[in-house]
């Protein structure tokens, strides 16, 4: 019985025969979780919430519903009503929450199948999920890796073919990122695409979360659901319903592709700048045109990012006191007590930093010399992504600049885990949807990853490029083969 | 002690009178069982984001037009990041860079002479939440969490407790007539904060500055400024100097006490609130809530007093909204409005007073009370009459002449009838007619007496003394 590896639609098929029931794929699903245990892709499972939900489906029609009855992984910063929710930290490692994040809701709503909560980074702050408070997960391509952050727990079980569908969030690369160390398809939408609310925010103007899955059109497909302006989110954008899937399979003649410099600049390791020029002659060869051009800004990103995020990090997390949730220091002294002791012991040292330096960012005259600067050369880094699309469909270059590291390599450089996201967080800063799509495999048989960045909300061209590309490298990206080359 | 020039502004924090709260849908609402008006926006739980309640726009933007400010087109919010317990996110969104409305004033009148108080700038922002503190406890009430704010800052321009307390009722009464707030300071609708400090004269820099916080009404607002002054002018007349600092009003001492002396550099790491999107106004916008202001308290008076109203009852009807708002529905009427102010002030008052009503709780529809007013104008009705049927008239339907003859209140108002009755009289008096022919003012008020006597009262006075004396002085 290995209903998962089947494509969507031969699983929906037997569902809608009978032949399987939803009961069924959430059984293996834990099958595999079991299996893939020591990967600590999870923090928490929903095993008996998931039956019972499971059960409930057996009496309804799954309709032409392609999703009906599929079991997915949440990140573990997305808050499920009942379900733990920890953003992996030991200040939340008792938060049940006692409402649903709108997109929860949403997949609810299309009788998707809640798993489990997934390893992350500590607050989604960091790009290893090594500032979790449980413990990094493995990459399931070889396990001394890290497989990403901060949705790395979501990365680790798609990789590992546990289930077909995860959720992740994205402040600064944090689903591209690991997609692209465990050789699976990640998007981050276009920033108001999907609901923020109900997700732990880290970085109010960058946050936003999106789809993880083992191919382009199951990606889609999920985008589909989560995707819809919300009342509760004044950042959600009104935007017609779309079908993202609706480009997938088309041709790609004529399609007008731009190629960052920086992006094939010597910040990228040799075999991927080699990977990423092969798919260039691909493209090329298939019908389009892939110009190198010249971006101006790209390489101010990340210290834009850290002012920004952190910035708006120091205030978001201001809210964890110890008085409404979480833990909480036990007979505080006095106000000042708890609120020190709380802090001091409930956050890591990751987060503590940023708070430190966020609130150092924001206190007096540098939130003017920092802050509001930042956000203004942002505006000109927006100006500068539009000049590009005023002309060309896409941008394509590297997700990351080398395959993933050792798990072991180490943490004491802080400025180092934003190195990692040099070349996907230009695309938050502008808002803009991007999507990592796996290329091919370098040393060690680690994947590489391609970045695909579309205009303001177009990811369905994105959808159209990385499913064309998909079918014309047809990979082996399944894991558990990989794993036995280690 | 010596003369000096004292310097104050005012801050004043006023809840809107909303049906929700101001960044999610909670009841917005007062004396309520303690955290039973919240949701998951206003305890600042984690994922949670604000919504923005339009009519808290709509609300400021006529406040601004009621202060004569100046309306931003295009604002933000900002996060104010401080940690106290009655914060839940541990930061306030409030307007730091953009305020909605500037550059306004209100007019006050200082012993006769017209005053500008200059506003500096006036904000939305939200408030906190409402602690308690028990013994070693405290207890939190997030009701008042997201109750929408407007705060008004005036520029350093008053000069006395008098001004203050003058501005703060005209502000007071301003708000309440353009309904945007309710200004109960007893409830905390409305707060008020007083910046004192004092020099010596206009050239020298302005002193030291002590905050008054939270003073519970327009009184000690007064007073409490007063005595601020007069501490601060005993001390430098000491040749002493103090820090720049916080002081409450104590009421059991009549007098202002230390808070805290303030910290020099308090930071709240101002940035723009991400979660909310800029707001932009239109003019049309500002048409369409100008529409929606009532006759300002000034404009009222003004008018009453031009209808004959005296000014001190033009003054008391403005005083009491509800009759003034009844009032005005009658304004292109034509009838004695001299009475119906009386009538309103007087009795009609009284009854209300006495049974807890207000005038919508009666059947004094506009008709019946005009038929009132025209029959106490025309004296068809004595003022013991309407004191006699008043209870009727306010609380059944029937028509001032079904209630009048149901009393049995038959007044002679014809005069050949008068000039009867008096004539018996005069004959039955020949003495007191004589006395008063003698000059001896006196034996009018005898014979006055014995016509309404004679008539059971039903005479009207007024009419019947007229009658008395042109008979007398035939």
């Amino acid at each position: 019985m290995q209903f998962l590896d089947k494509s969507i639609q031969e699983i929906h098929d037997a569902l809608k025969k009978k032949e399987i029931s939803p009961k069924d794929l959430v059984e293996e699903a834990f099958e595999r979780i079991e299996k893939s245990k020591n990967l600590n892709g999870y923090i928490t499972l929903n095993k008996e919430e998931a039956l019972k939900q499971a059960e409930a489906l057996e009496q309804k029609d799954a309709g032409d519903n392609l999703l009906f009855g599929l079991p997915i992984a949440v990140k573990d910063n997305i808050l499920t009503k009942g379900l733990r929710t920890t953003c992996a930290s030991h200040i939340l490692d008792n938060f049940i929450p006692i409402y649903d994040a709108t997109i929860v809701e949403k997949i609810k709503a299309n009788d998707m199948i809640i798993i489990g909560k997934t390893n992350m980074d500590e607050f989604a702050m960091g790009s290893s999920s090594r500032t979790s408070y449980f413990g990094a997960p493995k990459n399931p391509w070889n396990h001394n890796k890290i497989s990403g952050g901060s949705s790395g727990g979501s990365a680790t079980t798609i990789a590992a073919r546990d289930v077909l569908f995860a959720l992740g969030t994205d402040t600064g690369g944090s689903i591209r990122q690991p997609a692209s160390y465990t050789g699976i398809v990640g998007m981050k939408p276009t920033y108001g695409r999907v609901s923020r609310y109900g997700i732990v925010a880290f970085a109010s103007s960058l946050d936003q979360a999106g789809p993880m899955t083992r191919n382009v059109y199951e990606n889609a497909l999920l985008l589909n659901v989560i995707a819809g302006m919300d009342d509760k989110d004044l950042t959600s954008a009104d935007k017609e319903q779309e079908d993202f899937t609706r480009k997938i399979g088309k041709d790609i003649k004529g399609m007008k592709i731009a190629l960052p410099n920086y992006f094939r600049s010597d910040i990228v390791s040799e075999e991927i700048r080699k990977e990423v020029e092969n798919t260039k002659k691909i493209l090329e060869s298939s019908g389009a045109t892939v110009d190198y051009v010249d971006m101006k800004y790209l390489d101010k990103a990340v210290t834009l990012y850290q002012i920004i995020a952190m910035g708006e990090a120091s205030s978001n997390l201001a809210r964890f006191d110890g008085i409404r949730y979480g833990y909480t220091k036990e007979n505080p002294k006095d106000i000042e007590d708890l609120y020190l002791e709380t802090r001091k012991n409930g956050f890591g040292k990751e987060v503590k930093r940023r708070i430190m330096v966020g609130s150092y960012l924001l206190s007096g005259d540098n939130a003017k010399i920092y802050y509001n600067k930042a956000l203004s050369i942002r505006d000109d880094m927006k100006k500068e992504f539009d000049r590009i699309f005023k002309e060309y469909d896409l941008i394509i270059g590297s997700t990351t600049t080398t395959t993933a590291y050792d798990l072991t390599d180490p943490m004491d450089d802080p400025s180092k885990s934003f190195m990692d996201d040099v070349l996907v967080i230009p695309v938050n800063m502008a808002g803009l949807p991007g999507l990592s799509l796996p290329i091919g495999f370098g040393k060690g048989h680690m994947p590489i990853g391609l970045h695909i960045i579309g205009n303001s909300f177009d990811e369905a061209t994105i959808y159209q490029l990385a499913g064309f590309l998909e079918k014309k490298l047809n990979l082996n990206l399944d894991s558990r083969k990989g794993e036995e080359n280690v | 002690m010596s003369n000096y020039l004292p310097t104050i502004g005012i801050e004043v924090h006023c809840e809107l009178k909303t049906k929700t709260k101001i960044f999610s849908n909670s009841i917005n609402g007062y004396g309520q069982m303690a955290n039973s008006l919240t949701n998951v926006v206003d305890l600042g739980y984690p994922g949670t984001l604000p919504t923005l309640n339009k009519e808290v726009i709509n609300l400021a933007i006529k406040a601004a037009l009621v202060l004569n400010c100046k309306i931003r087109r295009q604002m933000h919010f900002d996060r104010k990041n401080y940690f106290y317990p009655d914060n839940p996110k541990n930061y306030q969104i409030t307007q730091a860079e953009t305020p909605i409305g500037y550059d306004g004033y209100v007019e006050i009148e200082v012993n006769g002479k017209k005053k500008k108080i200059e506003i500096e700038e006036m904000h939305i922002e939200e408030d906190t939440c409402k602690s308690t503190h028990r013994g070693d406890k405290t207890l939190l009430d997030f009701n008042r969490a997201g109750v929408p704010l407007i705060e008004i800052v005036t520029k350093p321009c008053m000069e006395s407790g008098e001004e203050a307390k003058l501005y703060l009722e005209k502000l007071r009464e301003l708000l309440f007539y353009s309904d945007v707030s309710d200004c109960k300071m007893e409830e905390g609708s409305m707060r008020a904060d007083a910046n004192v400090s004092i020099r010596k004269q206009e050239s020298d820099p302005f002193g030291t500055k002590a905050e008054i916080k939270n003073i519970g009404s327009i009184s000690n607002v007064k007073l409490s400024i007063e005595k601020e002054i007069e501490r601060q002018a005993q001390l430098y007349d000491e040749g002493k100097t103090f820090p720049p600092q916080t002081r409450r009003f104590d009421t059991k001492l009549n007098d202002t006490v230390l808070m805290r002396v303030k910290e020099t550099g308090n930071d709240y790491r101002y940035f723009p609130e991400p979660d909310i999107p800029f707001v932009y106004i239109t003019d049309e916008q500002i048409d369409k809530v100008k529409k929606t202001i009532p006759m300002l308290p000034d404009a009222r008076r003004e008018k009453y007093i031009s209808l004959g109203i005296s000014e001190v009852n033009a003054k008391k009807l403005v005083g009491h909204r509800s009759l003034s708002d009844y009032l005005n529905e009658l304004l292109e009427e034509k009838i004695d409005f001299k009475t119906a102010g009386n009538l309103l002030l007087g009795d009609i008052s009284a009854y209300l007073n006495k049974e807890e009503k207000e005038m919508k709780d009666t059947t004094l529809t506009k008709e019946r009370f005009m038929d009132l007013v025209n029959k106490v104008s025309d004296n068809t009705l004595t003022s013991k009459n309407v004191k006699e049927i008043l209870d009727k008239v306010m609380t059944s339907e029937k028509s001032i002449d079904e209630i009048t003859k149901e009393a049995g209140i038959q007044n002679i108002t014809d005069n050949s009838a008068i000039i009867e009755m008096i004539k018996k009289v005069m004959e039955a008096n020949p003495e007191s007619v004589t006395d008063y022919k003698a000059g001896k003012d006196r034996a009018i008020k005898y014979l006055m007496g014995q016509v309404m006597k004679e008539s059971k009262g039903t005479l009207n006075p007024k009419m019947a003394m007229d009658v008395l004396k042109e008979e007398l002085n035939k």
